[in-house]
């Protein structure tokens, strides 16, 4: 779908809260037909490797405790099943990788590839970006 | 009114947007002219599913609240 409207989501934070919501709204923007690429970046690419999904070692706020609490489907739950409905893609940061030490092999398999923001700025041009 | 009702979806008990992601599953498995009616008790599906309906170009045959008063069924035919 080329000529989809494109939607692209910057994640920095890493707050759950903050990675939720932009799970949640890049799903339903694939869901609904937009193409969409996350990008995630700094602290928020921690939420994307297996060691903190396998130990659910989150930083939650009141809202993040309760949406864990009420088994809401967490982000990475929602970014897999908008895969199944949608154009989603997840890139990783390569300079926090790189800082980090991480590898491809440490990312939840939702991630999609690794790139630069130059390369990011590419598949998103010409949409809208959205910061969190 | 009297609408034949191909696929009920319950989706009560889910949060956002789940009861529209449900939806969404099942009218892409769905045969042309098919209509699902979901079951929602999140807040946001009365305003949510509709709004979607518009965007993909379905139709919403209804959207009404249940007779106990806890949750809404809507209707959707998968017109394309």
């Amino acid at each position: 779908m080329a000529d989809a409207p494109k939607l692209s989501i910057v994640l920095m934070s890493g707050d759950i809260e903050k990675v939720h919501a932009g799970a949640l709204m890049g799903s339903i923007a694939a869901a609904s037909g937009m193409e969409v690429n996350v990008f995630a970046t700094m602290e928020a690419l921690k939420l994307f490797t297996k060691e903190t999904v396998d130990k659910q070692d989150f930083r939650v706020g009141e809202i993040g405790m309760k949406l864990m609490e009420k088994n809401v489907d967490p982000y990475y739950k929602m970014i897999e099943d908008a895969k199944d409905l949608g154009d989603l893609k997840v890139y990783a940061c390569s300079l926090v990788l790189d800082v980090m030490g991480w590898e491809k092999g440490d990312l939840l398999d939702v991630v999609d590839d690794i790139m630069g923001v130059t390369a990011f700025f590419g598949v998103a041009e010409g949409g809208q970006i959205m910061v969190l | 009114m009297s609408v034949q009702v191909d696929k009920t979806v319950d989706a009560r008990g889910s949060y956002c947007p789940g009861p529209l992601m449900e939806l969404i599953k099942t009218v892409k498995a769905a045969s042309v002219g098919n209509t699902v009616e979901v079951w929602s008790s999140d807040q946001g599906s009365v305003n949510d599913i509709p709004e979607w309906v518009k965007k993909v170009g379905h139709e919403l045959l209804y959207s009404e609240k249940a007779d106990d008063g806890e949750y809404w069924r809507i209707a959707v035919k998968k017109v394309k």
